[in-house]
């Protein structure tokens, strides 16, 4: 357990590389490895957690490709480490992402270029993939099964099954080669240009995540609790002050509190239990909502 | 009135499992209340019941769905436990779904309880990235699916074999601050990864286009494909700027850069 802490500690402030110590391109990417990386993308949730979100299973979606582009072990392990941050796209269209991240992958782009690009095209497909599948897709094959579900009639769900899938597998595999022969063309025309590609992918990159700091943190005070009273006006702290000063002002303080720690050499794990201990403490004092319907 | 044999609760627990594994990972759907209250319908010999009643409780979770991570009341115990007692005590299906709802509302908070637990997974999980044990990532991306596995199992299991009383008096036992306090870790625990990311990507000079991307969110409510196109606009200008404003530093790989960018020329027209 001791020799496993002093690892992760080690792993924590290991820098990336931005380039291979094997920088040899060759053509490794056969359709037998763009398909098992659709079938691993099945399991693209499968290390969900609140820090990372898809991170993990991201990465593991990508090992069938990665072990065989980068056959020095070093340059395996940083393409796997890098892979392992924060990742959160919807799950239908990940492939299309893990085409293009693989075809430059295969290229020995530089990492800070396939990670800003990563970076730049997962919160879009998010999106997009929401509104498409779960406020369309589902409701559509599921209202169709519905009807036929509600005449006791077993072909309600198999019908639903049968639809919502087809759509479903059909668009793993097609984006997935859509992904890569794209990300191969588009490799083509900037070969030249990497440092500033690299440039262009970070400027996208970031922006992104300052938009996903004020979106996807949720971190607001109680209405009810987090108030204080001066004689008889009653201030709701979150909406009367936090958010006169600034919308998402406690995401954006929290993140970069959280960026300040790392600087100053804290792990993850340490921020992990300060974020468990402020969510416990608050809870305890009424300063957060609790889940409504077990009151 | 239904009587659950010890076999037909594994069953329901069984399919409650595997249910809860695919509304994750596979996302075949068969998780939804439409399949699902189908097959506890089977399970338990009241097919016809069974379809009605998932076909009701489909068009409840219709609009609960997964938006940008956030998770709605559960939809798998909540198809479980909706058929389940539907068949058992007659309830109609749209008070099965009052039956329902509290209890995936309490599974939703386990479950980001336990999306709360694992962060420091990810941790080992690096550990195994850096030294390229790919090995050890395939064994550990199933721990997280084994756990869902166990904890449908238990959850649609327990109220299949105990009743409905029990169950509930059990959830309630639980201290609610506790579950409001992990949740609300849960919500800001997307800021530790953020900041991972921003302790690789950040430079100074990049800085004003985080704060760019924030704002249009925080204030101009913009969606995050907006401000990717946004951003994209704004980094092709640099791009060709700087591209038109090259100042040769050493003549040699100017020159050669030059050749190629003619080349590309070429290529692309």
């Amino acid at each position: 357990m001791a020799s496993n802490e002093a690892t992760i500690k080690e792993v924590d402030n290991l820098q990336i590389p931005d380039t291979y110590q094997d920088p040899s391109v060759n053509k490794v990417i056969d359709k037998s490895t763009l398909h098992k990386m659709v079938w691993r993308s099945l399991l693209l949730q499968s290390s969900f957690n609140y820090e990372r979100m898809q991170g993990g299973g991201w990465t593991y979606s990508l090992i069938p490709g990665l072990k065989k582009i980068h056959t020095n072990k070093q340059d395996l392990g940083f393409a796997l480490f890098d892979h392992m941050q924060f990742f959160n796209t919807h799950p239908f269209l990940v492939t299309f992402v893990q085409g293009v991240i693989i075809a430059m992958e295969e290229n020995k782009e530089n990492r800070s270029t396939i990670r800003g690009i990563k970076v730049a095209l997962m919160g879009p497909l998010g999106g997009i993939g929401d509104a498409l599948f779960w406020l369309t897709l589902l409701p559509i094959t599921g209202g169709i099964g519905v009807s036929l579900s509600q005449q006791g009639n077993i072909f309600g769900p198999i019908l639903f099954l049968l639809l919502f899938n087809a759509v479903h597998f059909g668009l793993l595999f097609w984006l997935m080669n859509y992904g890569y022969n794209t990300g191969t063309r588009a490799i083509a025309s900037m070969r030249e240009n990497t440092q500033k590609i690299s440039r262009a992918a970070t400027i996208i990159g970031l922006a992104v995540v300052g938009g996903l700091t004020a979106t996807y943190i949720n971190f607001s005070l109680n209405g009810t609790n987090g108030s204080f009273a001066i004689g008889k006006m009653k201030i709701d702290l979150q909406a009367g002050i936090i958010d006169k000063i600034m919308p998402a002002l406690l995401p954006l303080a929290y993140t970069f509190f959280c960026y300040w720690m790392l600087k100053k050499g804290r792990s993850p794990l340490t921020l992990i239990g300060i974020t468990l201990l402020i969510g416990l403490i608050g809870s305890f004092f009424g300063l957060f909502a609790w889940p409504a319907a077990i009151k | 009135m239904h009587d659950v044999t010890v076999l037909q609760a594994i069953l329901v627990g069984l399919w409650a499992g595997i249910a809860g594994i695919d509304q994750f990972n596979g996302l075949t759907h068969i998780h939804r209340p439409i399949v699902t209250g189908a097959v506890i319908g089977i399970i338990l010999g009241e097919p016809t019941v069974g379809i009605i009643t998932g076909g009701t409780l489909e068009l409840v979770w219709a609009g609960m769905v997964p938006l940008a991570g956030a998770q709605p009341p559960n939809v798998v115990i909540g198809g479980v436990i909706g058929t389940l007692f539907a068949i058992l005590s007659g309830l109609k299906p749209e008070v099965a779904v009052g039956v329902a709802v509290p209890f995936s509302v309490a599974v939703q908070a386990i479950i980001t309880l336990l999306f709360t637990a694992l962060a420091p997974l990810m941790h080992t999980m690096d550990v195994a990235a850096v030294n390229g044990d790919t090995k050890k990532m395939d064994r550990m991306a199933w721990i997280e699916p084994v756990i869902l596995f166990l904890g449908f199992f238990i959850m649609a299991f327990l109220p299949a074999i105990f009743g409905q009383g029990v169950v509930t008096a059990a959830v309630k036992a639980i201290p609610v601050w506790i579950l409001g306090g992990f949740q609300a870790a849960g919500g800001m625990m997307p800021a530790v990864g953020f900041a991972m990311l921003l302790k690789i990507m950040w430079k100074i000079e990049y800085a004003p286009f985080f704060v760019a991307g924030f704002i249009a969110a925080a204030y101009g409510k913009l969606p995050i494909l907006a401000i990717a196109l946004l951003a994209a606009s704004v980094a092709a200008y640099d791009f060709f700027i700087n591209r038109n404003n090259q100042t040769p530093t050493t003549p040699a790989p100017a020159a050669s850069a030059d050749a190629d960018e003619e080349e590309d020329y070429s290529n692309g027209i």
